[in-house]
């Protein structure tokens, strides 16, 4: 057992390097960003690794590039609070800047990073996870011999199984000219993680139609998912807050709530029409990004 | 393992495993316990320090990823016999403090708040404060005399 | 009486400090050489110890003492002695010390704490009171017949730690009246987590054959004797030293952590540190008690409550507690604040596998208000009468005879209610209505001035200072810090600020109960009063001869003592003391304080109580208006108010701010802060990531109104005013959720996924108390008819 006086932190000079140190450390030697997720390995009764090699001194992790068409690069290490400052004047990612800004509370928003927040399997209640899963985001893999890009959906299945010296290097937004929003269920007014998220991003057509939709959900299952069901139940109709609420609570027996010591698993299931309402609601005054 | 820090505008080097808490080192092996270190795991904001004029958990933040970062705790608002930052002045004037372990970490909450942006809206004020548990005030005073500083309406701005 | 002192928002002194986190609590001591410890606690609920090996923690890196039960033969409690401070024998609780270790540093203890090799045969654990209740069941304590009984008139039994009844007046007949309704209401209460910010800790040392404790505490002197009788010492040989405390709320209200450090610092001969972690916190504070409660009360048509009965289960863990001493409260916060023409009630300690629960502010008075006044309503319903007319008509009055016969003094709620009619209508107007339900809710409340004994001593300094010697402890509320010396200076015509107040040390200061059960301002106030009247004679004789004047026509105000009538004739204060300490010796005072035991039950009607009457009691009316989101389950608290009876207002600021920190910590038990214990028998809330106290976006800013005259013989007229703000706040709140839903609502905390059960399908059903016999008798050990009978004629 390693203990925290024995654990060590390497602080690498470029990416290359963590990749290089990740992968000749083999299992032994993790990715810390943050590092907010992995302080608290202990007090949930997990091993600690026996070196961590820091990512998030490493500016090339740390930008969030805004191409011209609207696409964004997240760099890993971008911080929800960093995140949230980046988006906040770009009408069509609301969702994901409500979702960066509400996160845990404003100390841990400005540690916690984006890649952490991907990544971290054990971790069901992350607002990143479903507002970038209903943008279509890709995750950048970087690996010492070159970087893949893989669907952030992907990416979920693949992430307790990385091989050493794989790292997530950059999140990819496409463009889009869409009406986003997310609903997020803390119990508390603030300050706790959500039992439930609705993620929600809507492509309206000209004549006021849906012309493609996308809900995420997540905090309700282990693992956030989109809602194709209800997708397909959006497109090709007017924004309606009500209707979509009606057709969610139709079609909400497809989650199976998990259990928490927070909320039971019926309570997340049941709240989802109020959070696609309220979702639905928030972006039916938005403009689109036109 | 040898860490260089800069607490407060010094220099000072203390011998740490890397891993170990910042809010850890500060207390024990600076003497620096006006941060506190009350639950461990982010949600009280007991532990919030300055990281580069940002707050930060400093329970979660690893010692060895401060060092190059310019540190500030709560004993540098109003440091020797300095009177006491305005912010500090309003908690006295309101009657704010009782048992007073939170506010040292809603202090430099609020600090990092008027760093980032100057003239806060009453709703960030309240959104800074939201990671900060406070047991025994019930809340009421520390927003006024926080919304007091903050907020240019209040002020009289 | 001094305008400069008394009702004065006098700011506090040690507010400075704490503000630029100078302030030194216990947690923040540290001494060179210190050692820090780490408990190894048990993994079961229950179970018989096979073995405890400790040679392969014995040699790991840094390990300089290891302690285990053969150390600490003795065992305490409050009404029973049956807590050991380590398990010995059998383990009764999950996270029980098993045994503790000293090292360099706290991850070599902790490691070496998990190195001990512990091997327990477990016994099936009785994770609920139904499971201890059940015929047949496992006694938690097989040896509880031999424990040493340190307070005679319980009755136990097996798992019932302890009983205490309440009988007066011929109930079976009002029961059986035909002119009567008759309502029967259940409810459940959750434990709460006093979440101080600042554990349970302790810094120890081993000094010329004495322990010195450095502790987070609200009670130095419970500390020094318990410390004591644990290990199996003279209580002489501790000795207690109390700085700065960052919260209690009652969670240091008995000894805890001092003993391990103790040992330890003896064993190694090094200062030992033990700071239980939060963790260690929320798995084994001595929490609010979760109760469970039925009510039946007998009703006329037009309001008189002509009987009421009840039972009421305390699970009191593993160990008995001060619940023991807290089955006498239930007398007076579920069969209190009205009039009863008859009245039975029997208040069971129950013996769980599960972590001892413990006394927090105003300890069953939450749970017991919020059954009693959800069940008033209930009773209103069933009779068709206004809620709040129903209690202007009943509340207790002058010359009113209380659950047990004690007459209560003075017109007190009555009046309260008539002042929150007019609070509610000089407050700002509801937000519209936006589609949630809405409920209002009034109620009122009832509680007690923890009386018991104090000591004091003033000593008038040369300089014209004043130096106040107590054990009184400063938790956050201000009263040993500001309140206190206050009423002091008040007593010798000086500042507030002249009068200097030494931190807790049972070394300097005389015997105290300790700083709870809002005794402080009542209890160390009228022992430094005395204490500050005996000086006052001493200077007032010495100036008498300075100034050529009998003592009586003196004068002491303003730092001067003055002829009456000739205000040219004066002297400072600081002049007398000075002359004083030349001719006859330093000025100094001492006075102490005892309960007057003026409040007397009706003799018969209470057995096993602790307290029987009140000598000080103190009331509370509070209304409160809710938003309940249909589809969520989540309370918004729209308005809360609050009208409190204080006696006397010392501080009526610091009042104000106790009742906002209440009220909020009440909102908390009420509607966020839940406990649950998991099957291995652990507390599953191991934080704040799931243990959920209120946050600032939680709360309102509470209204209140403070109400002044009501009798009391404390300093001045004084009252305790930290504890009874929490104690209406989840009746309150239960009370308006059910307005608000039209749903019988049976238990608190009311937390989103519970109110939203609710509001669906009722999906956690009715509560089930069939593990109570449907006849009150049946509930009661000894001779019950024999008490009924007697009872029949008083």
């Amino acid at each position: 057992m390693v203990a925290v006086a024995e654990a060590e932190l390497y602080l690498p000079s470029s990416l290359q390097d963590a990749l290089r140190v990740l992968a000749d450390g083999g299992g032994a030697a993790v990715p810390l960003a943050g590092a907010t997720w992995a302080m608290r390995a202990v007090l949930r009764g997990e091993e600690l690794a026996a070196r961590y090699v820091a990512l998030s001194g490493l500016d090339e992790l740390r930008t969030v590039e805004v191409a011209a068409d609207g696409s964004l690069a997240i760099g890993a290490c971008v911080t929800h609070a960093r995140l949230g400052e980046a988006v906040a004047d770009q009408p069509n990612l609301r969702g994901l800047h409500d979702a960066a800004t509400k996160a845990a509370n404003a100390a841990v928003r400005e540690a916690a990073t984006v890649g952490g927040n991907l990544s971290v399997a054990a971790f069901p209640a992350a607002d990143l996870v479903p507002a970038l899963l209903c943008l279509d985001a890709e995750v950048e893999l970087a690996r010492p011999d070159g970087n893949e890009r893989v669907s952030l959906e992907r990416f979920l299945q693949l992430r307790s199984e990385l091989a050493p010296g794989t790292v997530l290097a950059r999140v990819h937004v496409p463009a889009g000219r869409l009406r986003t929003a997310h609903a997020r269920l803390p119990l508390r007014v603030a300050g706790d993680y959500p039992v439930a998220i609705v993620s929600v991003a809507l492509d309206v057509a000209a004549d006021g139609t849906v012309a493609r939709a996308a809900v995420a959900v997540g905090s309700v299952e282990a693992v956030a998912r989109r809602w194709p069901e209800l997708e397909a139940e959006l497109v090709g109709k007017p924004v309606g807050a009500e209707a979509a609420a009606v057709a969610a609570k139709a079609l909400s027996a497809t989650f199976h709530g998990r259990e928490g010591i927070e909320a039971p698993g019926w309570y997340r299931v049941s709240v989802l029409p109020t959070l696609v309402r309220r979702a639905l609601t928030a972006l039916s005054g938005q403009e689109g990004n036109q | 393992m040898t860490i260089e820090l800069t607490v407060n505008g010094e220099t000072r080097t203390v011998t740490a495993a890397p891993l170990t808490p910042l809010a850890e080192v500060l207390r024990e092996e600076l003497y620096l316990t006006g941060t506190k270190q009350a639950c461990g795991e982010g949600f009280c904001g007991s532990c919030t320090v300055l990281l580069d004029d940002a707050a930060a958990p400093s329970c979660l933040t690893p010692v060895g990823m401060a060092a190059g970062k310019a540190v500030r705790t709560i004993e540098s608002l109003a440091p020797g016999m300095s009177e006491l930052s305005p912010l500090q002045q309003a908690m006295k004037d309101a009657d704010a403090v009782q048992c007073g372990m939170c506010f040292p970490g809603i202090l430099m909450g609020l600090t990092a708040l008027l760093a980032r942006q100057p003239e806060p809206t009453e709703d960030d004020v309240r959104t800074a404060l939201s990671g900060h548990l406070c047991r025994c005030t019930g809340y009421a005073r520390i927003v006024d005399a926080a919304l007091s500083v903050c907020v240019p309406a209040e002020r009289g701005v | 009486m001094s305008p400069t002192a008394i009702r004065a928002d006098l700011p506090r002194r040690d507010a400075e400090d704490k503000l630029r986190g100078r302030t030194r609590y216990a947690v923040d001591s540290s001494r060179p050489g210190m050692l820090h410890a780490a408990l190894r606690r048990a993994d079961v609920a229950a179970g018989r110890i096979v073995r405890i090996d400790t040679t392969q923690a014995q040699a790991m890196p840094g390990v300089r003492a290891i302690v285990g039960a053969e150390e600490a033969p003795g065992r305490y409690g409050v009404g029973i002695a049956d807590h050991p401070l380590f398990a010995t024998g059998e383990i009764r609780y999950h996270g029980e010390p098993l045994v503790a270790v000293a090292a360099e540093t706290l991850e070599q203890a902790r490691a070496a704490a998990a190195a001990v090799v512990v091997e327990v045969e477990p016994y099936d654990a009785h994770l609920s009171m139904a499971d201890a209740l059940a015929a047949e069941a496992r006694e938690v304590h097989p040896g509880w017949r031999d424990y040493e009984v340190l307070h005679e008139g319980g009755q136990r039994e097996g798992n019932i730690a302890w009983e205490a009844s309440v009988v007066r007046g011929d109930t079976d007949a009002a029961f059986a009246r035909d002119d009567v309704v008759i309502v029967t209401s259940e409810f459940t209460a959750g434990r709460q987590n006093q979440a101080a910010l600042e554990p349970r800790v302790c810094v120890a040392s081993y000094e010329d054959g004495r322990f010195v404790l450095e502790t987070s505490t609200q009670v130095p002197w419970s500390v020094r004797n318990n410390t004591a009788t644990l290990l199996g010492i003279s209580p002489s040989a501790v000795r207690v030293v109390v700085p700065a405390v960052g919260g209690g709320f009652g969670g240091k209200f008995e000894v805890s952590c001092e003993p391990f450090a103790a040992l330890l610092a003896r064993a190694s001969g090094r200062p030992v540190r033990v700071a239980y972690s939060r963790e260690e916190e929320m798995l084994t504070s001595v929490a609010r008690e979760n109760a469970e409660i039925r009510i039946r009360s007998a009703v006329t048509r037009d309001g008189e409550i002509v009987a009421r009965e009840a039972v009421v289960l305390l699970d009191c863990g593993a160990y008995g507690g001060e619940q023991i001493f807290l089955t006498s409260m239930t007398a007076h916060t579920l069969c209190g604040n009205y009039q009863l023409g008859s009245v039975r009630l029997v208040s069971r300690a129950v013996y769980t596998n599960t972590a001892p629960t413990g006394p927090m502010r105003a300890c069953n008075g939450p749970s017991a208000t919020f059954a009693l006044e959800r069940h008033t309503d209930e009773i209103c319903a069933a009779i068709g009468m206004d809620r709040f007319a129903f209690r202007r008509r009943n509340v207790l009055g002058d010359g009113d005879l209380g659950s047990t016969g004690q007459v209560f003094q003075g017109d007190v709620l009555g009046p309260m209610l008539d002042r929150m009619v007019a609070l509610r209508e000089a407050g700002p107007e509801l937000p519209p209505a936006d589609g949630r339900l809405r409920g209002t809710s009034t109620v009122v409340g009832m509680w007690a001035v923890g009386v018991g004994p104090s000591a004091a001593t003033v000593n008038v300094n040369a300089d014209g200072s004043v130096t106040l010697i107590t054990s009184g402890v400063e938790i956050g509320s201000g009263s040993t810090i500001q309140a206190i010396p206050q009423i002091v200076a008040d007593t010798l015509g000086v500042r507030a600020e002249d009068v200097v107040v030494k931190a807790a040390d049972t070394d300097a200061a005389g015997y105290d109960v300790g700083v709870g059960g809002g005794r402080t301002t009542v209890s160390l106030g009228a022992a430094g009063t005395a204490a500050g009247l005996d000086a006052r004679r001493k200077l007032l004789d010495v100036a008498a001869d300075m100034l050529e004047a009998a003592p009586e026509d003196l004068l002491l105000a303003d730092g001067h003592v003055s002829v009456v009538g000739d205000p040219d004739q004066r002297l400072t204060v600081a002049a007398v003391a000075a002359h004083a300490q030349d001719r006859v010796g330093p000025i100094s005072g001492s006075g102490s304080f005892a309960s007057r035991r003026e409040a007397t039950a009706i003799p018969g009607c209470a057995a096993g109580h602790m307290v029987d009457a009140l000598d000080i009691p103190i009331f509370a009316v509070h209304e409160c208006d809710v938003a309940v989101d249909p589809e969520t389950g989540h309370v918004e608290v729209l308005a809360y108010r609050v009208v409190q009876d204080v006696g006397i207002a010392i501080n009526p600021r610091a009042i104000a701010g106790q009742i906002q920190g209440g009220v909020v910590q009440g909102l908390g038990y009420a509607l966020h802060e839940e406990i649950t214990i998991g099957e291995d028998g652990q507390i599953r809330q191991r934080g704040f990531e799931s243990y959920r106290p209120p946050l600032v976006k939680d709360v309102v800013t509470v209204h209140s109104d403070l109400y002044e005259g009501a009798p009391s013989y404390g300093p001045l007229g004084a009252k305790g005013t930290g504890e009874i703000p929490i104690l209406p706040v989840p009746a309150a709140i239960a009370c308006a959720v059910a307005d608000a839903t039209g749903q019988q609502v049976q238990r608190i905390p009311l937390t989103p996924p519970r109110v939203l059960g609710l509001l669906l399908d009722d999906i956690e059903g009715p509560v089930d108390l069939t593990h109570l016999a449907s006849d009150w008798r049946g509930n009661v050990l000894g001779d019950v008819e024999a008490r009924l009978a007697a009872a029949a004629s008083y």
